[in-house]
Formats: C-alpha cells, structure tokens, sequence
C-alpha cells in the first residue's frame, strides 16, 4: 500500500514535463525524449540494485516473460505518447482523470483474469470497488472543472487520446501481474519492458516525424530542453517501480488504484507551480477541491481493504497454474511470492558498472547544454513538492528493502 | 545442446501463443496505435 502511494507521487511528478509541449515541441519528440530517459534508468536502477547476474538468473527461470514484458513496454510507449497529445490538446488536469481510468480496467482484468478479490469478504469488496468508483468520480469532477477552458475543436481528440491512453495502461497490468504470479522481480522485468517501449517508441517517431533526418533535427533543435524531459523519464521510472511493487504484493485491483493518486500529484504541480486554473471562478475551485477530496477518499477506502488470507489462497492458486503452464519451478514461484530470494545471488561486476557509467555520462552530456526552459513556475512550490516527494522515497524504499529486499 | 536450447524457445514460445490472455493486450495495442494514427 506504502508503495502504490509513493508512486502516485512519483509518477504524478514525472507528468510535469509534459508541460514542455507547450513550448511547441512535437508529442513524438518529448515521448521518445522521456522513453530514452526511462531506458537509462531501467538498465541503472537493477544494475546497482541487483546486479544484471541476477536479472540473468531470473531469466532463465522465466524465459516466456521477456515476451510480457516487450509487449507491455510496447503497450506503455504508445500509451505515454497519446497522453502527450491529450495534454497538447485538453490540459493536463483534464487528461490525468481520462486516463487514469486504467485503474478501473485494471481491477476488471485482475478479478477475470487472475482470480482478485476472489475469496475476500464483502467489506473488501466494498473498499475496491467502492474507492476506485469514488476515485473516477473525484477524476471526473477534476476534469469538468476545467472543461470549460479547453477550446472545443481539440477536445474531442484530446479527449480520445486519453482514453486510449487508459485502456492501454490498464491492459498493460496483465503481463505486470503475470510476470509477478509467476515470482518475476520487478527489477528483472523492468529491463526488458523497456526494450519493448524504446523499440516500439522509436518506430513511433520515425514514423510521425517523416524519416530518421527529420527526427534527429527536431531532437537537435531541442537539445536544449532534453535533459528535462530524460529526467521527467528517470522519475516517472521510480513512480513505475513502486507501482510494480505494488501490484506485486498488492495485486492489480489495490496497487494501481493507489498509484493513481498521482492525479492528486499532478494537480498540484499544475495548479501549485505552473499556476493552472490561475483566476478560476470559486465554483471551478469549489469543485477541483471537491473532487481531489472524493479522490483521496475512495484511495483510503481501497488502501483499507488490504488482501485477506482467504484472498491470498486464490492468488497462490492463480500463480501455480501459471507456473504449470509454462513450465516454470513451483518452488521459485512460491519464494518470490513470499518475497523470498529463491537462491539467486546479487552481485555486481563489471557489466553493472559499465551500464551505470555510461548512463551517467548520457545524462551528464545532456545536462551540461540544457538550458531552463522559458515557462513560468513557482520555485518554491516546486522545492516543496520535491522534498515531500523524496521524504516519501526515502520512507517507502526502506519499508520495501526490511520487508523484501527488493525482490 | 544448441538444438535443445532453440527447442526449449520455440516450445516457451508457442505456450505464449496459445495463451488467450496473450491476445488481449494484443488486441488493445492494435486498437491504440490506430487511435494514434486518427488523432496525430
């Protein structure tokens, strides 16, 4: 639960740059930008964590999964560019509720396809099901409160691409959960989920951009601004990782309702530093507080409804036909699920360092020629936000490591 | 032992394929792209 909260902050955070489409910038570009970002830090973070060895160990005991994770990062790469577009079109603090109706997909994939909330009593039930409804209203009042300042020629597009975004996302919780079920560390699925989502984004831009010579002159013409959108990339993968914890030990149907707070985290970024629904009428602002409100409250009743015995029998039982399909040793299975290491051992080697170097020195270039980007915010909001954000980090990581040892 | 291991991949791979839940992220990823296509 711990988790799925910290990566609605996290996750809500990494929207921010997004914000960077309003300095003209094409969608593909600052996807593709923020995908390069999120590259570099799903080969670093497992690289000083694990140890690449380990994510090799786990691979051999899973091989069928590499499929999952591709497509999933497929799935997260064409998601990730419509929401820019969305953005582009209605806003973010209209887009965020649209496509944060994943959750409410996800949970419906969770009960169908991995026996979730099977066995829970109906209080459970209730707190679910209940608090992701509450969530979407809460959303839909976010989005209504600021309808009104969208122009109406882009909103039926913008609308369209969130909700495609949303699908996308929820869908994209099927080969998460099998790849948990299965014992999978999230840190060994992250690093070929990004091969999916890096391949499947360049392909994007090659295509929406008119050729790789059009491409590469419209990233130079950024380079200024890139590194912003890398390090929107980097962060939104700590949000990721944190919610694939979450559905880990959570399941679908608590981990991602709880991650979506992150539209909390986005409108405060919106409206806090980059001044969004700035000389709003006190009916608007009546309503977006009315709506965060609802919000918060339906993820208190789902972060209530934690997993029953009962409930975890079911999802032992969905994990060992799993694991029967593929072939797969019932006994990693079962100690991944505890949490457990399943004899793999971490241990870095020169691999490891070489990844991080090199990632580092990537960033590092791109640091050197950014320049801030010439839009109007709050710095000391800004601060603020970071510093909660990073206290929540730093609480969540040291639960997950007593607890788990990241695994 | 080369053979054994394509074997093992091909074998690992038709079971993705002939699971069902593989063709709904599938499915949904097609419908996506095409919403991409209509709205870029």
């Amino acid at each position: 639960m711990l988790c799925g909260v910290t990566a609605g902050a996290w996750l809500g955070a990494a929207e921010a740059p997004t914000k960077l489409v309003t300095l003209g910038l094409s969608p593909v570009v600052i996807s593709l930008s923020m995908v390069i970002g999120v590259f570099l830090a799903r080969w670093t973070i497992p690289a000083l964590i694990q140890g690449t060895s380990y994510v090799a160990a786990d691979l051999r005991q899973a091989p069928h999964l590499i499929v999952w994770a591709v497509l999933a990062g497929c799935l997260w790469a064409v998601a990730n560019t419509l929401t820019i577009f969305a953005v582009r079109d209605v806003g973010l603090s209209i887009a965020f509720p649209l496509w944060n109706s994943n959750s409410l997909l996800g949970i419906i994939w969770g009960i169908v396809f991995f026996r979730e909330l099977r066995g829970a009593d109906r209080r459970r039930w209730l707190g679910v099901i209940g608090g992701a409804l509450l969530m979407f209203v809460g959303g839909t009042a976010l989005a209504a409160a600021s309808a009104a300042q969208v122009p109406a020629k882009d909103a039926m597009r913008g609308v369209a691409a969130a909700l495609a975004a949303g699908a996308l996302w929820g869908t994209m919780y099927i080969p998460y959960r099998k790849a948990y079920l299965t014992g999978m560390s999230p840190l060994s699925f992250i690093t070929f989920f990004t091969v999916g989502e890096l391949g499947m984004m360049t392909a994007l831009a090659l295509t929406y951009s008119g050729g790789a010579t059009e491409l590469w002159s419209q990233l130079s013409g950024a380079k200024h601004v890139l590194f912003w959108l890398l390090a929107g990339g980097f962060v939104w993968v700590v949000g990721d990782l944190f919610q694939q914890y979450a559905v880990k030990y959570a399941g679908i149907t608590r981990g991602i309702p709880l991650s979506n707070t992150n539209q909390l985290w986005g409108l405060l970024w919106g409206i806090l530093v980059f001044g969004e629904l700035r000389g709003a009428s006190q009916s608007v602002l009546a309503q977006v507080i009315g709506g965060s409100l609802v919000m918060a409250i339906g993820a208190g009743l789902i972060a209530l409804s934690s997993v029953s015995g009962t409930e975890h029998a079911r999802w032992e039982e969905a994990a060992a036909d799993e694991a029967g399909r593929y072939g797969v040793d019932p006994e990693y299975t079962r100690a991944r699920i505890a949490g457990e290491d399943a004899g793999s051992r971490r241990r870095r080697t020169w691999i490891d360092w070489a990844v991080v170097t090199v990632a580092t020195a990537v960033i590092v270039r791109f640091a050197l020629v950014a320049r801030s980007p010439q839009i109007a915010l709050n710095t000391g909001w800004a601060i603020a936000l970071v510093m909660a954000t990073l206290a929540m980090l730093a609480l969540a990581a040291s639960s997950l490591w007593r607890t788990t040892r990241f695994n | 032992m080369r053979d054994v291991r394509e074997q093992n991949t091909g074998s690992w791979l038709g079971l993705v394929l002939r699971d069902a839940q593989f063709w709904v992220p599938v499915g949904v990823l097609v419908a996506g792209l095409l919403v991409l296509r209509w709205i870029s």
